[in-house]
């Protein structure tokens, strides 16, 4: 019965999706997106952060899509710039270059970017399935969650990122107390007392995720690229006919690899893994498993094939934990759920009960936008690519103009152009020095709630922190946050015990 | 990098140290209704510090074995940067004064023509496209005003 509820929900969802004014919107999103994901700089998370002062103008529904859409479009776009140009556009992108550059080096740019996109294409269809069957499954669970639940979640969330992300746990420990710091600026919603704006006015107002986020991710990105001094030579492609029967044909060669890229990705999405951890990995074990390791590097099919559909799964499913737990996936997806928070609905298993025709919209758009997404990429590659070759003395004050924009639109506020280039250095310093941004970001967006979920629940303990640890629910949650936690401590130790063992029997 | 790194590591560590006086005196306890207002920065901060600590001492422990390592920023990138802050952050002192989008013709203009060294029909072309085409989207038809400084308003006559 719940199946059979699902599907009508969808098909209402579909429904709203396929209006002209949201198709419309899609269709614009999806291109600014696969623009954004091909931009150096921008991308699928500043691109949304940058949108957001436009979509107040808009109802919910709309809206979401049109920054659904752009993250789509950037998980596409990423790909375009990787196989032609050797330069990631996007972290996720960065293991499609091993392959997807020598193929299309080779002269099968075209085949290429068919395998690229199609992946992606399936990735995202199995991301969308789990997310239409399994979120209202999720979200009904979660409605038991109490504010002692919901810190628990956060803390699973936090500590998973910290370890997940292969940078320093202090670091990432570091990353995250900041992000929580500058969300604690201004007014404390609790008790109206201003807090660290040392008398001054300007503080009161707080730090907004989005200027931090245009800041971090885009002027610091731009730091980045030309101190390396980008040179770009990208390769022509036209796609054929040709390359798309040959490219289905790979797919259905490698159809376990691709299965298995699809579901690592969905999984890590899930988590607060994100697309870039995911892609790699799916990588590794492609080429694990691959009888011709040598291929490998060399423009290997299976090689384009899992990172693609693992990066794009991971993207669709982070929408899973966004609606139904209010945690967001991945940096983007904490954009986009600041947006939700902005339009004024509390992201949450709540939201499935209240603002059903929002929910299923959005999934609704998630079907419709990949497809559209996936005929754009391949009809239009070429011409995407094309903007990489406008020049960079063109592309970078113009980016960095639209960064501005996007700053000072979010509370027409002209401060938040200054906090941007600061956020910029900062987003340099972080980058050079192995600070993971990504767990910044999320706790800087997650700081109200989650201050206001741990102050509750300790409230209802009556101070004693042990309510974090009360069954049923909240207790498993703790005990995997820590297993997680401790889980590369522990394998770290056993590896150094089992070498000494080694090095006594020799 | 492994002073830069230390470096970093102080400075967010004093970032830690404000945030901790300024929760002290909000205070930091269980007031009368459960946790005061201080109560959640006060320990981020606290971890902001303890964590810093780490770093730095692992920080200087390496420098101590392995000496500076690589340069935080590469050969001849610094004046890359500087390249682009520099130009951008003038585009904003500019804001204040004559509003974005004048501030934002003379920001493409001199960076498409001094850094770039385009033609200079191409450069005025684009540094007005864009700036107009902005005000139009946002200014007119999303109603989003973008700053206008102080003398910008006196400049656009429609």
């Amino acid at each position: 019965m719940d199946i059979l509820n699902n599907l009508n929900n969808l098909m209402m969802g579909l429904s709203a999706a396929i209006q002209p004014y949201n198709l419309m919107i899609a269709v614009i999103g999806l291109v600014l997106g696969i623009i954004v994901g091909v931009l150096p700089g921008l991308g699928g998370a500043n691109g949304c952060a940058i949108l957001i002062p436009i979509t107040f103008a808009m109802p919910p529904t709309a809206a979401v899509i049109l920054l659904a859409c752009v993250y789509w479009g950037a998980l596409y776009g990423g790909s375009i710039c990787s196989i032609l140009f050797n330069i990631p556009g996007e972290p996720w992108a960065v293991a499609v270059t091993f392959d997807g550059y020598p193929m299309a080096k080779s002269g099968r740019a075209g085949k290429a970017l068919v395998l690229s996109s199609l992946s992606h294409g399936v990735g995202a269809v199995i991301g969308v399935f789990l997310l239409t069957f399994f979120a209202p499954i999720i979200a009904e669970f979660a409605l038991k969650f109490g504010p002692p639940e919901t810190a628990a979640v956060m803390i699973l969330t936090f500590s998973a990122m910290t370890r997940l992300g292969g940078k320093s746990a202090l670091k990432s420990l570091v990353a995250i107390f900041l992000g929580f710091i500058l969300a604690a600026v201004g007014m404390d919603i609790v008790s109206g007392k201003l807090r660290m704006t040392y008398g001054t006015v300007p503080l009161m107002g707080g730090f907004s995720f989005i200027v931090a986020v245009i800041g971090l991710f885009g002027i610091g990105e731009m730091f980045l690229t030309v101190e390396e001094g980008l040179k770009m030579e990208g390769i022509k492609a036209k796609v054929r006919l040709k390359d798309v029967w040959d490219a289905l044909r790979e797919m259905v060669r490698h159809r376990k690899i691709l299965m298995m890229g699809s579901l690592i990705g969905c999984w890590l999405g899930i988590q607060p893994g994100g697309a870039t951890p995911a892609s790699f990995m799916a990588y590794g074990f492609a080429k694990g498993t691959a009888a011709d390791k040598d291929e490998f590097g060399k423009g290997a099919s299976s090689g384009i094939i899992a990172p693609e559909a693992a990066g794009h799964g991971a993207g669709t499913s982070a929408t899973l934990p966004m609606i139904t737990l209010g945690i967001p996936g991945s940096p983007t997806m904490a954009v986009i759920m600041g947006g939700l928070m902005i339009w004024g609905l509390q992201p949450g298993p709540m939201l499935f009960k209240e603002h059903a025709d929002f929910v299923w919209g959005l999934i609704g758009s998630i079907w419709v936008a990949n497809f559209i997404g996936l005929f754009l990429v391949l009809a239009f590659a070429p011409i995407f690519a094309a903007i990489l070759r406008i020049k960079f003395s063109i592309l970078m004050p113009v980016i960095i103009y639209v960064c501005a924009i996007g700053a000072y639109a979010v509370n027409n506020r002209m401060i938040d152009i200054y906090y941007m280039l600061i956020f910029g250095i900062v987003g340099f310093l972080f980058k050079k020095l192995d600070y993971p941004i990504a767990p910044m970001v999320l706790a800087l967006v997650l700081g109200n709630l989650a201050e206001s979920a741990v102050r509750q629940a300790l409230i209802m303990g009556r101070g004693n922190p042990m309510i974090f640890f009360r069954p049923p629910i909240a207790l498993p949650l703790m005990l995997l946050a820590l297993f997680f936690f401790f889980l590369p401590t522990f394998s770290k130790w056993k590896k150094s015990l089992t070498a000494k063992k080694a090095g006594v029997s020799t | 990098m492994r002073k830069a790194d230390i470096i970093v590591a102080l400075g967010l560590m004093l970032v830690g140290f404000i945030v901790l006086a300024d929760t002290i005196r909000l205070g930091f306890g269980w007031g009368m209704s459960g946790p005061e207002a201080g109560f959640f920065p006060f320990y981020m901060g606290l971890g902001i510090v303890i964590c810093t600590f780490f770093i730095v001492l692992r920080g200087l422990k390496t420098y101590k074995k392995e000496g500076a390592g690589k340069r935080l920023v590469a050969e001849g990138g610094l004046t890359q940067i500087l390249w682009v802050l520099i130009p951008a952050a003038g585009m904003v002192l500019l804001t204040e004064l004559i509003g974005l989008h004048f501030a934002t013709v003379l920001y493409l203009g001199f960076y498409m023509g001094v850094v770039g060294k385009m033609h200079w029909f191409k450069v005025i072309l684009i540094s007005l496209l864009i700036p107009s085409a902005t005000y139009i989207v946002f200014d007119k038809l999303f109603l989003i005003p973008l700053p206008e400084g102080l003398w910008g308003k006196y400049l656009i006559p429609f």
